[in-house]
């Protein structure tokens, strides 16, 4: 990274640094469903475990029921893949646009 | 399970499920010869959907989770999660961009776009010990079906059933049987549903949706016989559950067998839509699976018949049966639930073993061997690699190492430890080089059998990198890996590079 550097420019693929255009929208949907991704999943086994008042991770998630499922059990086993269909959902029909605007931009029938 | 008696009505609607694929592929065929050069045939999102969801239907999704979440509750969602999410990985991240990159195996992909052979080898090598790892965790699931269904042990039955969906591969090769996904998705979908349903109607639970009445059940479980299912970290640490869910998640997108599935669909459009539609036909089972782990655990304690730990774990993989036995489900629905087991199994190693031949005879032989070999000769290669594999697995699943959905597990983190880490900054880093992927691989498959060859003599390596959750840990390692070696060695050609800018990430600009 140092005398290839101006010679990489003009080709430089890099999720952190997107090129402008259509890589630049695509890398930020991507980014927030990522982030939707993570934190609905890891961040609730987090709150599992922080409101957890004995060993086995017991307490309010788990006396709370919903659907006659205690609460956390439905959201892990339920809720969570319904989640990563709706993520997938909105990341379509969000590509589907960007490239519909870009393809008209360049004046060319879609894909 | 050696004295039970010969199944006779369930036997017999194993054998007409197989032989209706082998009619219906047969009559597929003849009607798309006709049609060649016509259309072709368009299968649509839904269709292509499917074709998903039952390429990825295994043993360890129809036999092998409900048997781990009916061992251990919670910590076992961690399977349904991880299967469920990599989809997501996959989608947002990879399944545009190898479409447009237009390189449809691992190892092809791997060997273009870092240009190098000693890659292409390794990518070839682990596509194949993926293979051989996910269809000895499919052998364990016929095993014990067959020796169900035959009253046999288990030993026993894995070689019958090994010895029969071998020639099912071979004969359905012969006669250039064509796989019809749909069928065998709505074949297994139904196979896997009307049990639950018959079970919960009897239970007295909404048995409509036996997706949501199983919840009475868990709750049973605790106020009848203090029973807890659900206490989130009863078997397993928050940690071990984020490292094995992770595992899976990264292995998904990582697996050959998975990433090839891209390419059926006539554009990128439709791809990605099916995906979502694959991700629906999929979470339908996985959303299925915790009922038959509460049913089995109900009807023992209602039996007045709790198994000690030994005798359950032993049984565990093949609980989905014995629950519907156990159950009173009538004898017919127990045979169509074999039989979808039997299918989901059989058509997994079918394409597993293809995949792996395939990598023997195109990417090592011809590619780096022999590349003037004629196209009989690599067809015979493949054929021969594989019945090698085949008997390999055999060996293997003889004594097998662990529960059907831990084997399998073993092969998610070997593809979240190699393959992934070697699509993903390929695809979207464009500096990676083969120095630094070759490092990468190598790193990868070290980790991966790091706790199992090496754990017993350094706890840490084995709290760090558990054989079945090692990507956790493992994936990250890797990609700084191949980040650092990368930029210590020169950059790749400038066409490479200048491919990925324009054609993969600027086809629009």
């Amino acid at each position: 990274m140092n005398r290839h550097e101006e010679h990489e420019e003009k080709y430089v693929v890099n999720l952190f640094n997107p090129k402008q255009g259509y890589m630049r929208g695509e890398v930020v949907i991507i980014l927030a469903i990522l982030v939707g991704w993570g934190v609905m999943n890891f961040g609730f086994q987090a709150v599992l475990w922080l409101l957890a008042e004995n060993p086995l991770g017991e307490g309010i998630f788990t006396r709370l029921t919903f659907f006659n499922l205690p609460y956390h059990f439905w959201f892990t086993a339920q809720f969570l893949p319904l989640w990563f269909i709706i993520l997938c959902v909105i990341f379509n029909v969000y590509l589907d646009r960007l490239t519909e605007r870009h393809s008209r931009r360049r004046d060319r029938t879609y894909e | 399970m050696s004295n039970d008696p010969v199944k006779f009505w369930p036997l017999l609607i194993v054998t007409g499920v197989l032989v209706s694929f082998v009619v219906a592929g047969l009559r597929a065929k003849s009607q798309e010869m006709s049609d060649y050069g016509f259309s072709g045939r368009y299968i649509g999102r839904i269709g292509g959907g499917a074709a998903i969801a039952s390429n990825w239907m295994s043993a360890a999704s129809f036999l092998g989770m409900a048997g781990l979440l009916y061992l251990q509750g919670y910590f076992a969602l961690a399977y349904v999660i991880g299967w469920t999410g990599g989809y997501v990985l996959l989608l947002v991240l990879m399944a545009g961009q190898i479409r447009r990159f237009g390189k449809y195996t691992a190892p092809d992909f791997v060997g273009t776009r870092y240009d190098s052979d000693v890659a292409r080898l390794l990518a070839a090598l682990i596509s194949i010990t993926i293979s051989v790892i996910y269809c000895v965790a499919q052998f364990k699931g016929i095993g014990m079906l067959f020796g169900w269904l035959f009253g046999i042990d288990y030993g026993r039955g894995v070689v019958l059933g090994g010895s029969i969906v071998v020639c099912y591969v071979v004969v359905c090769g012969m006669l250039g049987v064509a796989r019809n996904q749909q069928l065998q998705y709505f074949v297994t979908i139904v196979s896997f549903i009307l049990p639950l349903m018959y079970l919960a109607h009897r239970f007295g639970y909404f048995w409509i949706l036996p997706q949501f009445g199983y919840g009475e059940g868990i709750q049973d479980l605790a106020t009848e016989f203090s029973i807890n299912f659900s206490a989130p970290f009863a078997s397993g640490s928050p940690f071990q559950w984020v490292a094995l869910c992770f595992t899976l998640m990264v292995g998904t997108a990582g697996l050959p067998h998975v990433l090839s599935r891209f390419y059926i669909l006539p554009n990128i459009r439709d791809a990605r839509w099916s995906v979502v539609w694959g991700l629906f036909f999929i979470a339908l089972i996985y959303w299925s699976a915790p009922a038959y782990a509460v049913f089995a655990r109900l009807l023992e304690a209602r039996g007045g018949y709790i198994p000690d730990p030994g005798a359950a774990h032993k049984m565990a993989d093949i609980m989905v049966l014995k629950t519907a036995v156990m159950g009173g489900v009538p004898v017919w629905l127990t045979g169509l639930l074999a039989a979808g087991a039997v299918s989901a199994a059989f058509f997994t190693v079918t394409g597993l073993l293809m995949t792996g031949a395939a990598s023997l005879s195109h990417d090592i032989y011809y590619r780096l061997i022999n590349p003037r070999a004629s196209e009989s000769r690599k067809m015979t290669i493949a054929k021969g690699g594989t019945l090698v594999l085949a008997a390999l697995v055999l060996l293997i699943a003889l004594k097998p190492p662990a529960l059907i959905a831990e084997i399998t597990a073993v092969a998610f983190a070997l593809a979240g430890n190699t393959i992934f880490p070697a699509f993903l900054l390929g695809i979207w880093w464009g500096r990676a080089n083969r120095h630094g992927v070759i490092a990468g691989m190598v790193l990868g498959v070290v980790i991966t059998f790091a706790a199992p060859l090496a754990g017993n003599m350094v706890p840490l390596i084995a709290t760090l990198f558990p054989a079945t959750s090692s990507a956790f840990c493992g994936a990250p390692l890797v990609i700084l890996v191949m980040v650092v070696v990368s930029l210590l060695t020169p950059p790749p050609s400038d066409e490479m590079r200048r491919f990925l800018a324009e054609q993969v990430h600027g086809h629009l600009d």
